[in-house]
């Protein structure tokens, strides 16, 4: 109906009022990124001391007992999914583990033969070294209180802070292996970053063959020993552990002996000048329940 | 919006917070992986508003950086804006429709996902487009799984409000 007049339902003190509505909505929007910002780059700039950092801190001490109640709620169906997932390959798992078991027995003798007679020369050298893993650390045995979320973080929030004596760059293993480092602490909760983040780097070595390089990230749950040169001779199935030196661009803070993987595959190409050898971690790092914060007892 | 209704939305938004960093994060299905926290803030925006949403998501933000002692303001940031679209959504043409919360957690978990990836691009932070992208179909499937439960459950508690109460800019015909 063209001819029709329209009636207008809304009267000039309504438009008023929805006008500063959606003027205050913006302002409030507003305000609230540019408190977000402010943060991001107060944090940004001092990311592990100041003000801010205290207070989140403190913060994530109070948060702390809302995580763990959520953990022990959470654990029983975490059990239930491990348990079942566990229970499929168990089978085959186990034949692995009997091989393994028979290899280590035999390489076991060896070695404390080999430890025995290295400890002597050590005293009638009377040879001065840095903290040895595990002898000169004392573990902190901490839970896992929260998870990386998503590819973005490789990072754990762990029980146990300055309080307990870790301090940044405190090594952090697991029962199988090493897990990674302590970036960020408040003392009573830490951040530590995992083997697998890209910037992790930890300078190993093969164990079998001596052969160094460096651990970092790889695809997919592995890891890839770096700078290998194409001369040295890597095998599937050679142990991998921390190799304790100290490198001038990836400062190793990690005692020598730390396992971290073992060896699947070796491979190189025409153009690389390095291989590449995949490592699988030992600790099961999407997965950590539990870890321990190996806090050094002997003074540098 | 009353007193109480803000006391329940914080009340979702900070046990929403607490499951995602502490059980949620863990569950990687697929290289996915589910965010309680955000598929709650899209229904808690999407029943009361861009204001509350907005708020919400800064609150909500603030908590996980704090509980995962990370970067101050990157998580608040992302989730501010998350919350005040889809709260904008929700006033305008998203109000009263069915599958708005599946639509909007759908499309947030991309924005979210590419917003995080930027900021960290941004601040010259490890940022893996080829990981997020992997991960990207199975963490949207896994949100829209939850977000039929978690909608009823905000919904329930947070009761949709009369027309008028809504801040509106464009009015829907018909």
């Amino acid at each position: 109906m063209l001819g029709s007049s329209v009636q207008r339902s809304r009267s000039k003190n309504q438009y008023a009022g929805r006008a500063r509505s959606a003027m205050v909505r913006r302002l409030i929007l507003a305000v609230l990124v540019v408190g977000a910002l402010a943060l991001l780059t107060i944090s940004f700039r001092s990311p592990t001391s100041g003000f801010l950092h205290d207070v989140q801190g403190t913060g994530a001490t109070a948060l702390r007992p809302f995580q763990v109640a959520a953990g022990r709620v959470a654990r029983p169906f975490r059990d239930a999914y491990n348990w079942f997932d566990g229970l499929t390959r168990a089978k085959s798992e186990n034949a692995k583990l009997q091989r393994e078991l028979r290899q280590v027995r035999a390489q076991a003798t060896e070695y404390q033969a080999g430890a025995q007679r290295a400890t002597e020369l050590e005293k009638l050298l009377n040879y001065e070294q840095g903290p040895t893993y595990p002898k000169d650390f004392r573990p902190v045995n901490t839970s896992v209180i929260s998870f990386p979320s998503g590819p973005f973080a490789q990072q754990i929030g762990i029980g146990a802070g300055t309080s307990s004596g870790i301090t940044i760059n405190t090594p952090v293993v697991n029962a199988d292996g090493l897990v990674g480092r302590v970036t960020n602490a408040s003392p009573s909760t830490s951040v530590v970053t995992l083997l697998s983040d890209p910037e992790s780097a930890v300078a190993a070595r093969d164990l079998k063959s001596g052969v160094s390089g460096l651990i970092r990230h790889g695809q997919g749950n592995t890891l890839i020993l770096d700078q290998v040169s194409k001369e040295q001779k890597v095998s599937v199935g050679d142990v991998i552990v921390t190799q304790g030196t100290r490198d001038r661009r990836y400062p190793d803070l990690y005692p020598y002996g730390i396992p971290i993987g073992r060896v699947i595959n070796v491979g190189t190409t025409d153009i690389a000048s390095y291989l590449t050898v995949q490592v699988a971690p030992f600790a099961s790092l999407g997965s950590l329940d539990s870890v321990a914060a190996l806090v050094s007892t002997k003074r540098k | 919006m009353r007193a109480v209704d803000g006391a329940k939305a914080a009340v979702l938004l900070f046990v929403a917070a607490i499951m995602q960093v502490s059980i949620f994060a863990q569950a990687h299905v697929l290289g996915g992986v589910p965010d309680l926290l955000l598929v709650t803030l899209v229904a808690v925006a999407l029943l009361r508003g861009a204001v509350v949403g907005a708020a919400g998501g800064f609150f909500a933000g603030l908590l996980v950086d704090t509980a995962t002692l990370g970067q101050l303001g990157l998580t608040s940031l992302v989730l501010t804006l998350a919350g005040y679209w889809i709260g904008r959504y929700g006033e305008t043409t998203g109000r009263d429709r069915r599958h708005a919360p599946f639509v909007s957690v759908a499309v947030v978990t991309v924005l979210y996902s590419f917003g995080l990836l930027l900021v960290r691009f941004v601040l010259g932070e490890p940022a893996p487009a080829a990981a997020m992208l992997r991960g990207l179909a199975p963490s949207i499937a896994l949100n829209l799984i939850l977000t039929g439960a978690v909608y009823a459950l905000v919904r329930r508690l947070l009761r949709p409000l009369d027309r008028s109460d809504l801040a509106t800019e464009v009015q829907l015909l018909g």
